[in-house]
């Protein structure tokens, strides 16, 4: 289908040859900024289509994860590490390659993809920044191999968007931490060897730090699998730390310093996230367009030439290439060292709405067919959902914009 | 063992619905077309990469694969895209997508081979845009070497390859010495259609052909890309084939409903004339 060449607007040019005139200067691809993007592109979608496409559907009728699968999104694809210097073994490459994998990826398998995601961007991306030379070096290989699965622990069964009121606490003790609390709805939890994970180590409000923590420690163990409405195939459970010990080098930063590597990842989780809607609304729109265009006819005529069908299949392309637009301009402004809070906020409240109604206009177009099991619009509904919850709820998002532009005109 | 994989752009065959052709009818509009390597010289150069590693260490090359195309500049796109998924070196030669024809091709690749001396030159059966099917089969002519087509199962054996070939009713099975042409088919990319004398009998490949990982495209502008001209490799460019006129082709006609099976026998026995 057509959409995803949105990246390549050649037809100004045509036209201007066409007309004789000069040819109009090939206007900056935000897509593929770099041949290296575009060929990144070209491996994620490849994969995407023939690896994860035709097994999503079986993950996520049987709420099953295949760790093999996920392995060889290090071992032969080497796309973990995408933000870590290639110094440090990472690929060195920026915000926009994050947002192409996880679009990419999302188009055929959002469970899998947000799996990546929590591995890559919550754990890999994080750590990467936060971490000293010692901890990079225990830790570094194994998560960018894919030896190991990680994950990253914020949300409590009652702290979500109040992330300041979480009650997990971490004492000290000697060189050691003896850490308490359970945390929840942790992506990967079930898998993961490792996770970064946000205690309270003082008695003020922002006495929050960062700690690793290895599954093997005494004192973890994993909460029971949940069962959830979409992202089936992505492993989610509570984690619960009884008086496990942390040794003191596993502490990230500065004891308190936790908040600042939250807020710095905070900006390309939530674009990477945004990613995530957006590839699923490229994928329902393919979907809805050529079932409409090639496959089902009614009365005589072809879906796509009755009026209402045309307002479902045109608003769901055009309000795609918005937030697609949106998504991959704010990618240009957020690195480590540059942060664009409104700009984040703004692509995953817009993204996620989009990917939601999308994803609804798709099962419309389809009709009886879309509530089916057998094609993948009403999987993709329910995998969207999660967007608009996880990695700061829309109604977070609100929160923040309105708040930056309090700041910004107050 | 060096093997040279001569390759082509062509129209993304999934977007087949956008080529069009110019209002003269003199060629093919290629502005705004999306290209992707030919299919079948992908599954070329997996083969080549398969044949110059052990498959259980694709990490560690055991050969070299050279990569050619004739084309524009924006060709090197494709050649780049094959040294991130493992090609040692590429060589483009410059030239018009209209100034190509398969006999000329043919021969400037022979007097590209006599200069890099490869043990093997692999090409896919054909490319999907023209479908000619010759370059590959005129080359050996020329070189004079042993030859094989599509290809769909080939094993390094000694000095030789065991080529197998599917045809209707079975596989013919040849034994090819080296150095030699071998074009290739479809099934080439199978898990088990491919063993260098490296890889062993019981290893299996992953269907398909590889995907470029990310390190990989990341080197890929650090592997050698050297730019030759078509002059260099044939002193007579002329055309051999010569195309008067293109022609999209005609839609489908509507079908015809019967109203039973006796008219139906009438048709195809009056109309269509084929009982």
């Amino acid at each position: 289908m057509q959409l995803a060449s949105v990246a390549t607007p050649t037809r100004p040019t045509q036209q201007a040859n066409e007309r004789g005139g000069e040819p109009v200067k090939q206007p900056v691809d935000i897509f593929n900024p770099t041949e290296e993007h575009r060929h990144l592109r070209e491996t994620a979608r490849k994969f995407g289509e023939s690896v994860l496409g035709p097994q999503a559907s079986k993950r996520d009728l049987e709420e099953s994860f295949d760790p093999g699968l996920f392995a060889r999104f290090g071992s032969e694809l080497g796309l973990f590490g995408l933000t870590v210097s290639a110094d440090h073994g990472g690929v060195g490459l920026d915000s926009t390659a994050a947002v192409i994998v996880h679009e990419e990826f999302s188009r055929f398998d959002p469970a899998t993809t947000l799996s990546y995601l929590a591995h890559e961007v919550l754990f890999v991306n994080n750590f990467y920044h936060s971490a000293d030379a010692a901890q990079r070096d225990r830790y570094l290989d194994k998560v960018l191999s894919g030896e190991w699965i990680a994950g990253m622990a914020m949300t409590e069964p009652e702290a979500g968007t109040d992330v300041l009121g979480m009650r997990t606490t971490a004492q000290r003790k000697g060189d050691r931490y003896v850490m308490n609390g359970t945390k929840q709805f942790i992506t990967n939890g079930p898998y993961g060897r490792v996770f970064l994970v946000y205690a309270r180590t003082g008695p003020g409000r922002r006495d929050i730090s960062s700690f690793v923590v290895e599954s093997g420690f005494k004192g973890f163990s994993v909460g029971k699998k949940e069962t959830k409405m979409g992202m089936r195939g992505s492993p989610t459970s509570c984690l619960v730390f009884e008086d496990m010990e942390v040794p003191e080098e596993n502490r990230i930063g500065a004891e308190g310093g936790a908040l600042v590597h939250m807020m710095r990842n905070l900006e390309i989780e939530r674009l990477t996230l945004a990613a995530q809607s957006v590839g699923i609304a490229l994928r329902c729109c393919e979907e809805m367009t050529r079932y409409a265009t090639q496959q089902r006819k009614a009365f005589g005529k072809r879906l796509i030439e009755f009026g209402q069908i045309q307002q479902m299949v045109a608003e769901s392309h055009a309000h795609t290439m918005a937030a697609r637009a949106l998504v991959y301009t704010v990618a240009q402004s957020i690195s480590p060292g540059r942060r664009e809070s409104l700009g984040a906020a703004s692509a995953k409240l817009v993204a996620t709405g989009v990917g939601e109604r999308v994803a609804r206009a798709a099962i419309q177009v389809f009709g009886g067919y879309g509530y089916l099991r057998d094609y993948p619009v009403e999987r993709m509904l329910r995998d969207a959902i999660l967007l608009s919850i996880g990695g700061g709820t829309n109604e977070a998002m609100q929160k923040n914009i309105s708040g930056d532009l309090s700041d910004m005109y107050g | 063992m060096k093997v040279l994989v001569p390759l082509k752009r062509v129209a993304d065959p999934d977007n087949a619905n956008k080529v069009k052709v110019t209002a003269d009818g003199k060629k093919v509009e290629t502005t705004g077309l999306e290209w992707k390597p030919n299919p079948f010289d992908e599954y070329a150069v997996e083969t080549a990469l398969r044949l110059t590693e052990d498959g259980t260490k694709p990490k560690t090359r055991a050969g070299e694969v050279v990569v050619v195309t004739f084309g524009p500049k924006e060709c090197e796109i494709t050649l780049r895209a094959m040294l991130a998924t493992g090609a040692d070196r590429a060589i483009r030669v410059e030239a018009e997508d209209d100034q190509l024809d398969g006999w000329l091709v043919a021969r400037a690749l022979k007097k590209l081979v006599e200069q890099e001396k490869p043990d093997l030159v692999l090409l896919g059966k054909q490319a999907v845009d023209g479908d000619t099917n010759q370059v590959g089969q005129i080359l050996a002519e020329l070189l004079g070497w042993p030859m094989a087509t599509s290809a769909a199962m080939i094993k390094e054996d000694g000095e030789a390859l065991l080529v197998g070939r599917e045809v209707d009713g079975g596989v013919i099975n040849l034994k090819v010495r080296l150095p030699a042409v071998v074009t290739v088919d479809l099934r080439i990319v199978a898990p088990a259609s491919v063993y260098s004398k490296l890889t062993k009998a019981d290893f299996k490949y992953n269907e398909g052909v590889r995907f470029a990982p990310l390190p990989a495209i990341m080197q890929a502008k650090k592997k050698p890309m050297a730019v030759l001209k078509l002059a260099d490799l044939a002193t007579d460019t002329a055309l051999r084939i010569q195309y008067p006129r293109f022609e999209p082709p005609k839609g489908r006609a509507a079908g015809k409903k019967v109203k039973d099976v006796a008219e139906l026998v009438d048709k195809l026995k009056n109309e269509a004339k084929v009982l």
